[in-house]
């Protein structure tokens, strides 16, 4: 129940218990003197405006780590530690900065020259230099573990604000990741450390808006850090809590003492009815698939190793329906070419069949393309080819109920177009263990973005050779084992051409977007809504659907540290 | 002394049979630490690219390359000084600060609570039993239903109508966050407060079991011939009562008493994922959603050494309490 993800798991008993809190409230406040809203004062700062309290799905006792290179760092980059810019994920903009102030490549690419803002401190008084973005870039390269950008580049100070890596070969796909994911710190701290890979960081000092306040098991504090160069931040505290699960965080939301959640709540259709001074907010981001295990070169085995098959199922699904039954409609329209269906409207190639995926079935299509492909419908009303009928089995994990819904519904809608599709639910580490082996046939799953908004990190991730491996073995992202020469070219070229020079880049877009469109590795079926409950009330200036200024999301890095620095507490 | 050297020797076999066991029962358990957390932070949203898996395996990386057999002698060497090794789940903290910090929490309430559902079972158990045929028998079905429903429903109806319409107790946590935890009188008045509807969860659920078992013995007893010998006497009720039935009559829920106590180490799971209350509990299903080897392996250990010891001292104390149990040993 704890799993940090129990989205769906949780969304049954969230329902039921928040149902009982309904039902038994006689009055709309919360309990009194309750663990995260109570702010007694007992800290003693008289006055003291109430701490943002930011539910980011923390389970357990939290530990005091604020290595921002470790899995489990508290905080997240962007508040005690930045990076040099900003890229926002959501919406095709220009990087912000933050400590750097502009960057630019030379002309193939192997050498990215940048500047740096002057001025700027560290939170103990030192003065933030060039040199400790060298000495950073050196360490990660360095220390592989702590390495999770991929960083290969041989990195010096020109000066106190000027920085030059250089690559071997053209890396102009690599900067968001180096400019924009790794959290720059302090020479003077770190030097000393024997080993900055087992090293918890209890005491941070950073250049970013916050400060350690407080840490205790059952939530940690950020304060705002009143020397951060753009003036101290309007929220002065921000307090996370760890709370057992989503349905806690329900139970918690209801009593008004969670200011921010991230995830699904019972009954969205209502949320701002159910929770004054609450908002809601979904961002569609995450593109929700069917996994096909589909070459059948590297060892898959099945109907759906056919094109045609995967074609079938693509048109005969119902997509309103499944956002209906299974998602409460928070989730939004797809792109078979798998570029977002707003954010990359630009690179989206011409020569695509269907720009976007229809919602309505097409049983007539499904039906064309199965017996174009020598597939004929059997005395059972399933479609079968050489004697093989068309049944297939699609995993999902136990537990995360939009997920079983969403597979019993697509079970029903594919059999009325001749194609037999069980459900089976698995473990959540078998499950992970069967999608990186490739032992399965369907898998309902999602696809994510990379560090920019740009589709060249979907198509990179999901659909490159270099990130799979044949079935049994260990595949990276791409558990389809899809594999296509003209794909991994296309590529490849677009790694030697800057992200702003668009023109030159979309013969490469249009080859890997009708290449998917046509092999369909991943069966598209919907993009799935973030979905993030706010407490307008208490602070203004949230992202809005008009103002994506970031991802909003209470776990994303660094962009929540954006929606930090631009709330303001209205007082109440 | 014969009696006591084959105890101990029974209970170091045991101890070594379950280390054994917590070695190699994890490793059979599918996945592995690096492709849960990547899938997780994957399904929250995060950008999982490859470069960020590869650091990761470098990190936590489970697979040395070792033989298992060599693996098992580190691992038998490890345990004896009492490095349990360093948890994937909050690493780079090692396992036994992890449960450093949360097994305080856990034995206090659920020790609470064990102690208090014991002395209120067996207490009301004995006193339906000695007036059995009167309207205290209806004792016995209303606290088997409770027991009998559901423990999460039951909590969660509790937590409906004590937590959130009347607001005598608070929903979740365990202390309000504003006070620091230590020897403080708002930390621990917070801290009992929070722990008052768990513990009372806890009790109501699991009294109907001691009451059940204490009373049947009670019946039983109460037929013997030295308890009519006692009643013949003239010894008053009361003493009749305790001294003669009731003594005899708790033996099995003595027994029963240190096995509960054994499992007040392994936590309530539920209690605390229901209450999200910062116990072993559920750091345990934690290591293993995370498939935390090392921590799933440090909490299995000091349960079992919990739940051995606690047999252990009750087998000493019950050849003292009943001379019976050693009289092969003196023959």
């Amino acid at each position: 129940m704890s799993m940090k993800t129990p989205r769906a798991f949780t969304r049954v008993a969230a329902g039921f218990a928040a149902s009982i809190v309904v039902a038994g409230c006689s009055s709309s406040a919360g309990a009194p003197g309750q663990a995260a809203g109570a702010s007694s004062g007992a800290g003693g700062s008289a006055g003291a405006s109430k701490p943002l309290v930011v539910y980011t799905g923390a389970t357990g006792d939290i530990q005091p780590i604020f290595n921002p290179y470790l899995p489990g760092s508290l905080g997240g980059g962007g508040m005690i530690f930045e990076s040099l810019f900003f890229y926002n994920i959501v919406r095709n903009e220009a990087p912000r900065p933050r400590l750097g102030e502009s960057f630019s490549w030379n002309d193939d690419g192997t050498e990215l020259s940048i500047t740096l803002r002057s001025g700027v401190n560290w939170s103990d008084g030192r003065p933030f230099t060039a040199k400790d973005v060298v000495f950073t870039l050196n360490m990660i390269a360095k220390y592989k573990a702590l390495n999770n950008t991929g960083y290969r580049g041989k990195a010096t100070a020109t000066d106190d604000t000027h920085v030059v890596i250089k690559f071997d070969e053209p890396s102009f796909l690599d900067g968001p990741q180096i400019l924009g994911r790794i959290w720059i710190v302090p020479e003077h701290k770190w030097k000393d450390f024997p080993d900055p890979t087992k090293e918890q960081l209890r005491e941070a000092v950073g250049t970013g808006p916050y400060l350690v306040d407080d840490l205790k098991p059952q939530a940690f504090t950020l304060k705002a850090n009143p020397g951060y160069r753009d003036g101290e931040p309007a929220v002065k505290k921000i307090r996370f809590p760890s709370l057992s699960g989503n349905q806690s965080g329900a139970t918690a939301l209801k009593a008004g003492q969670i200011d921010w959640q991230t995830g699904p709540v019972p009954d969205i259709a209502n949320v701002e009815q159910s929770y004054p001074g609450y908002k809601l907010i979904i961002t569609p981001l995450n593109q929700m698939v069917m996994d096909t295990c589909a070459n059948a070169d590297l060892g898959c085995k099945g109907p759906q190793t056919d094109p045609a098959v995967r074609q079938a199922m693509y048109y005969a699904v119902n997509r309103t329906q499944l956002n209906a039954l299974a998602f409460e409609n928070t989730s939004a329209e797809i792109s078979p070419s798998m570029a977002l269906v707003q954010r990359d409207q630009a690179v989206m190639s011409g020569r695509l069949q269907n720009k976007v995926a229809p919602m309505q079935p097409d049983p007539a299509k499904a039906q064309q393309i199965l017996e174009s492909a020598g597939y004929a419908k059997g005395a059972d009303g399933i479609y079968a080819k050489d004697g093989k009928p068309v049944k297939l089995t699609l995993k999902t994990v136990a537990g995360w109920t939009d997920y079983i819904t969403a597979a019993d519904t697509l079970s029903q809608q594919l059999a009325k177009s001749g194609i037999k599709v069980t459900a089976q639910q698995l473990s959540y580490n078998e499950w992970a263990g069967a999608r990186q082996r490739g032992d399965f046939q369907l898998m309902l799953d999602s696809l994510f973005q990379g560090p920019a908004a740009d589709p060249f990190y979907v198509y990179s991730y999901f659909y490159s050779t270099d990130s799979t491996d044949k079935v049994g073995g260990a595949a990276g992202n791409n558990v389809s084992r899809f594999s296509d020469p003209e794909v991994d070219k296309a590529l490849a070229e677009l790694k030697k051409i800057d992200i702003s020079d668009t023109a030159p880049r979309q013969p490469y877009f249009d080859t890997i977007q009708t290449r998917i469109e046509q092999a369909m590795p991943y069966i598209p079926l919907l993009t799935q809504g973030t979905i993030n409950i706010y407490n307008a009330g208490k602070f203004t200036g949230w992202p809005a659907k008009e103002d994506l200024y970031a991802f909003p999301a209470a776990w994303q890095a660094p962009d929540a540290s954006e929606i930090y620095l631009r709330l303001k507490p209205t007082g109440k | 002394m014969r009696y006591y050297l084959r105890k101990f020797g029974f209970y170091l076999a045991a101890l070594w049979a379950a280390v054994t066991l917590n070695f190699f029962i994890p490793r059979m358990m599918p996945g592995d630490p690096v492709s849960i957390l990547m899938a997780k932070l994957q399904q929250r949203g995060g950008s999982v690219n490859p470069e960020a898996r590869r650091a990761y395996e470098l990190l936590l990386g489970t697979d040395t390359g070792e033989p298992l057999a060599r693996q098992y002698l580190s691992y038998l060497g490890n345990m004896l000084h009492g490095d349990f090794g360093i948890s994937v789940s909050a690493y780079p903290v090692p396992v036994s600060e992890v449960i450093a910090t949360s097994l305080p929490w856990t034995v206090v309430l659920v020790g609470i609570a064990t102690v208090l559902s014991v002395l209120v079972g067996t207490g009301l158990g004995m006193l339906v039993g000695w007036r059995r045929g009167t309207w205290l028998d209806a004792l016995v079905p209303a606290t088997t239903v409770l027991a009998a429903v559901p423990y999460f429903w039951l909590a969660l109806v509790l937590v409906a109508v004590l937590g959130s319409a009347l607001g005598w107790f608070p929903l979740i946590g365990g202390y309000d966050v504003d006070f620091t935890p230590g020897w403080n009188l708002d930390f621990l008045g917070s801290a009992v407060h929070h722990g008052v509807l768990p513990a009372l969860t806890i009790v109501i659920s699991s009294v109907g079991g001691w009451l059940l078992g204490m009373r049947n013995m009670m019946v039983s007893t109460l037929s013997e011939d030295y308890v009519l010998t006692a009643t013949a006497k003239g010894l008053p009720n009361r003493r009749v009562m305790i001294w003669y039935a009731a003594r005899n009559a708790a033996l099995p829920s003595i027994a029963g008493f240190a096995i509960s106590l054994g499992f007040v180490v392994a936590g309530s799971i539920v209690t605390e994922q229901v209450f999200s209350y910062p116990g072993i509990g559920s750091k345990l299903l934690e290591a293993v959603q995370n498939n935390d080897y090392a921590l799933m392996q440090g909490i299995f250990l000091v349960t079992t050494v919990a739940v051995l010891g606690a047999n252990l001292v009750v087998d000493l104390l019950y050849s003292v309490i009943d001379p019976r149990t050693r009289a092969g040993a003196n023959a």
